[in-house]
């Protein structure tokens, strides 16, 4: 498209056709663009789409990826310091993490639109109940970091 | 883009002066995704009735290749245990200590005991791992297929001695 617009500025200078003379290629390129800005606006306008939704699926998988680093680092935070806050953090990251895992298996081998769909929507049912029964777990029994220490010890 | 020049160069051999709205006319549709390239793709295929070439029946099996579907396999059994235990919090009358002393009276040895603690951190220690390797690899290292069979062989070595040191706990 750029080559395209390049070659119709130099028509629009009344040269002779750029294809019948190689030599003349290099300088038509380095000709100045008068009224540039008119052909590079639909360029621009493509190239500058951006989509619907607030965040881009490379942003998503950069923040899959950084749930991923921040789970890792919570085991050796509940072995150091157990406690409210690392209970309830594991519990949103487990769920974050396990949401995001089983909604890949989901894409990768469930078909169809409306078995898509049903899908997305079980598994965002399933992990909400899961997020909310942890952060039960938390709040009215042991907390998590203590039930395996209790499950471990005996 | 081949029939866009060419009706420009065109244009351009019977006159001079060529004006912009000949990209209007010729212009073909850039703005396909790839979702839609996708779907072109396979509802020919399905018109043609093209037969599937044979894939999962005739792959031998590798190292990389099994521990792929166990790295998926310990995901989703991971993950469907933290839901359970998290639906049994909810759904459950009595505490976290009386189901573990239930549990606790049920076991028959020090020797179950010990499998038992092995078998719950093995999936555990193998995923972790094996997450790590993957984290490698998003970040675009260790893709030789030399290096992934040697963390592949790391992993398992490391997941063994770590889950008997957790059972020896």
């Amino acid at each position: 498209m750029a080559s395209l617009i390049r070659l119709s500025s130099v028509w629009q200078r009344g040269m002779r056709p750029v294809l019948l003379c190689h030599t003349q290629l290099s300088r038509g390129s380095a000709c100045p663009r008068i009224g540039d800005v008119d052909y590079t606006e639909p360029a621009g306008r493509i190239h500058t789409a951006s989509s619907s939704t607030g965040i881009s699926a490379s942003q998503h998988w950069t923040g899959e990826r950084v749930m991923t680093l921040v789970l890792l680092g919570m085991a050796p935070a509940a072995y150091l310091c157990p406690g409210p806050v690392v209970d309830y953090s594991i519990a949103a990251a487990l769920t974050m993490h396990g949401h995001w895992g089983i909604g890949q298996v989901l894409t990768d081998y469930v078909h169809g639109e409306v078995k898509i769909k049903l899908a997305k929507v079980g598994i965002f049912l399933l992990s909400t109940a899961t997020f909310f029964g942890l952060c039960y777990f938390n709040y009215n029994d042991v907390g998590l970091c203590k039930a395996v220490v209790m499950l471990w010890q005996k | 883009m081949a029939l866009l020049l060419r009706t420009v160069a065109r244009q351009g051999l019977y006159s001079s002066r060529s004006q912009f709205g000949v990209l209007y006319r010729h212009a073909v549709p850039m703005g396909t995704t790839s979702n839609e390239e996708m779907d072109k793709f396979w509802a020919k295929n399905t018109r043609l009735n093209r037969p599937m070439s044979p894939h999962m029946t005739i792959y031998k099996w590798s190292v990389p290749m099994a521990m792929s579907i166990s790295h998926r396999g310990t995901g989703i059994a991971l993950s469907s245990g933290i839901s359970a235990f998290a639906l049994a919090a909810l759904v459950l009358p009595e505490s976290y200590p009386y189901y573990l002393d239930l549990i606790h009276s049920l076991t028959f040895g020090p020797q179950f005991l010990a499998f038992s603690k092995f078998a719950l951190a093995f999936p555990v220690v193998y995923h972790t791992y094996n997450g790590i390797r993957h984290l490698a690899w998003d970040a675009g290292k260790g893709f030789k297929i030399p290096e992934v069979y040697r963390s592949g062989y790391v992993v398992l070595g490391l997941t063994v001695l770590t889950s008997i040191g957790l059972a020896a706990m």
